[in-house]
């Protein structure tokens, strides 16, 4: 049987059709016969899941239901703070630290009444994978598990996609959460810089850093971020305003926006695969049937945001890691301490000049989408590879696809456009302007109605 | 990509920051410095004006949940 959507769950446990707690015991047996091929959980904490079930399960029957989200089974990267429950970033250094608090999000994904069933592999505090030397293995792709997932969010999509949660938690610094969503062939959002509070999570550069959801559906993540989003005073970043509704324009088409569509990233820039190239062609064909807009953009390069991406992302992640890189250099993966310790390298100049080139980038970029609502990619330039040929210098010797949104704080959304020659998802990813997430969601949710990929899920084994 | 930086400079470059690494670990991180160098001119804009302000914006209440 295939694990539901959230939005279906949430139905069917409103109408007393599904038990929270017969849910989570079906998901606990599942994680339990597939996990030890995918690694998606570091730690499975059933005591806490069936606790939280019941919970939800004595409310829904005494009228007293939460929200959708009460009694839906999630889990959370393991960089997010869980108050009572080691949280280790995947890494030698952390493991067994037991947080004495939650992280806000993790707190609001609770009052909304989710149950939480682990915690999820990562790259090594967020950055650099997939690593072989570490306590714990990396995960695995849903699809196919000699192949990559792509991170830092890598458990998350494993999860989702593997049908063990009906969503998670990713945190997004220059890809984390739609890099592995477009491997793995699920939904993942990284919202407006500022939507979602960083408070708790393990930061790894903190004026990039991002927490978001990862789910099977765009109207699951919009179902999660309704929770998750909301001024917190605890973060310096976080934005006080309004949380409007998330899923107002789901199930609407996508009549009267203006998609803009920057064809040199994918076709001079970094060169996609062909089956990546057809998912954005389906897309422009999709949007302009149902009443959009299309139109040609041109943007700064993708190397110009890879560039200050990186170089801001490294510098600030160094400062916070410099005094155990100086004495457990050798605790750390190796990769990831190889791709950190470039920001130790550079100089204060090099890091304020990557400032200054992102306030030119966002400039550049506002005033060459002026008028236009949303912007059409892709999240990855192809299907995963095999998860033992993945380029260890990726990172610096290929601009990517994510970087943009990270350096702008625009919000953007990764979702399957269908599937490469050897049968492993592929995406297409659709930005917005920044609070826009409304319709973000709007057009990606037109998309996966549109088109047939939400109704394959892969085939597990073990 | 070869890196600009001669390798006693860079090894000058990771004596700074305060590292004791191995020749060996060294030499793998050398061979991709020069993705980052070229990362380095990249954020370097010509003509770019002198007043021309970083991305980062300090607001004095910020951490105090905006009261103080």
């Amino acid at each position: 049987m295939n694990t539901p959507t959230i939005a279906e769950a949430s139905a069917l446990i409103a109408a007393r059709k599904l038990s929270p707690v017969e849910l989570t015991k079906s998901l606990l047996a599942r994680i339990e016969k597939h996990d030890a091929i995918y690694h998606a959980f570091i730690q499975i904490t059933p005591e806490r899941a069936l606790d939280d079930a019941k919970a939800a399960e004595a409310r829904i029957m005494a009228g007293q239901a939460r929200g959708p989200l009460d009694g839906i089974p999630i889990a959370h990267k393991d960089i997010y703070g869980t108050r009572g429950i080691a949280t280790t970033a995947h890494s030698k250094l952390l493991a067994g630290w037991v947080p004495d608090a939650d992280a806000t999000v993790a707190t609001k994904l609770a009052e909304a009444g989710t149950v939480m069933l682990g915690k999820l592999s990562t790259h090594e505090f967020a950055f650099g994978g997939p690593s072989f030397d570490l306590p714990w293995p990396p995960a695995r792709n849903p699809w196919n598990p000699d192949h990559f997932t792509s991170g830092s969010s890598s458990g998350t999509a494993a999860a989702v996609g593997a049908g063990f949660i009906l969503g998670g938690t990713g945190s997004d610094t220059g890809g984390s959460i739609r890099g592995p969503a477009a491997l793995s062939g699920i939904a993942g959002i990284k919202p407006t810089y500022g939507l979602c509070s960083r408070a708790g999570i393990l930061p790894l550069s903190f004026s990039l850093d991002h927490a978001g959801p990862m789910a099977w559906t765009t109207q699951d993540c919009a179902m999660l971020l309704q929770a998750m989003a909301g001024y917190d005073p605890a973060d310096p970043a976080s934005a006080n305003r309004p949380v409007p509704d998330f899923s107002a324009g789901i199930g609407q088409d996508v009549k009267g926006l203006r998609i803009g569509v920057p064809r040199h990233w994918h076709e001079t820039d970094q060169r996609v695969d062909p089956s990546v190239q057809a998912g954005i062609d389906q897309a422009i064909a999709v949007f302009r049937d149902q009443g959009a807009e299309i139109v040609e953009v041109v943007l700064p390069s993708l190397l110009d945001y890879q560039a200050a991406n990186f170089i801001i992302l490294v510098c600030e992640a160094f400062s916070l890691h410099e005094p155990w890189m100086r004495t457990r250099w050798n605790d750390y993966g190796e990769l990831l301490r190889d791709r950190m310790v470039m920001g130790g390298l550079m100089a204060a100049t090099d890091y304020v000049q990557a400032l200054r080139r992102r306030r030119e980038i966002c400039q550049i970029t506002a005033d060459a989408t002026k008028g236009i609502d949303l912007l059409l990619s892709t999240a990855a330039p192809a299907e995963a590879p095999r998860i033992d040929s993945v380029p260890k210098w990726a990172n610096v010797a290929f601009p990517g696809f994510t970087n943009p949104c990270n350096l702008l704080g625009w919000p953007a959304i990764s979702v399957c456009s269908g599937f490469g020659p050897h049968g492993l998802p592929v995406s297409i990813q659709i930005a917005g302007k920044p609070f826009q997430e409304a319709k973000v969601f709007q057009a990606a949710d037109a998309f996966e109605r549109a088109t047939p990929y939400r109704d394959k899920r892969p085939v597990l084994v073990g | 990509m070869p890196p600009k930086t001669s390798r006693p400079d860079f090894d000058a470059l990771v004596r700074r920051a305060g590292l004791s690494l191995t020749d060996t670990q060294i030499t793998t991180i050398y061979g991709a410095w020069g993705y980052v160098e070229q990362m380095l001119e990249r954020v370097r804009t010509p003509g770019r004006d002198r007043a021309a302000e970083p991305a980062h914006i300090f607001k004095p209440d910020a951490f105090f949940g905006g009261e103080i």
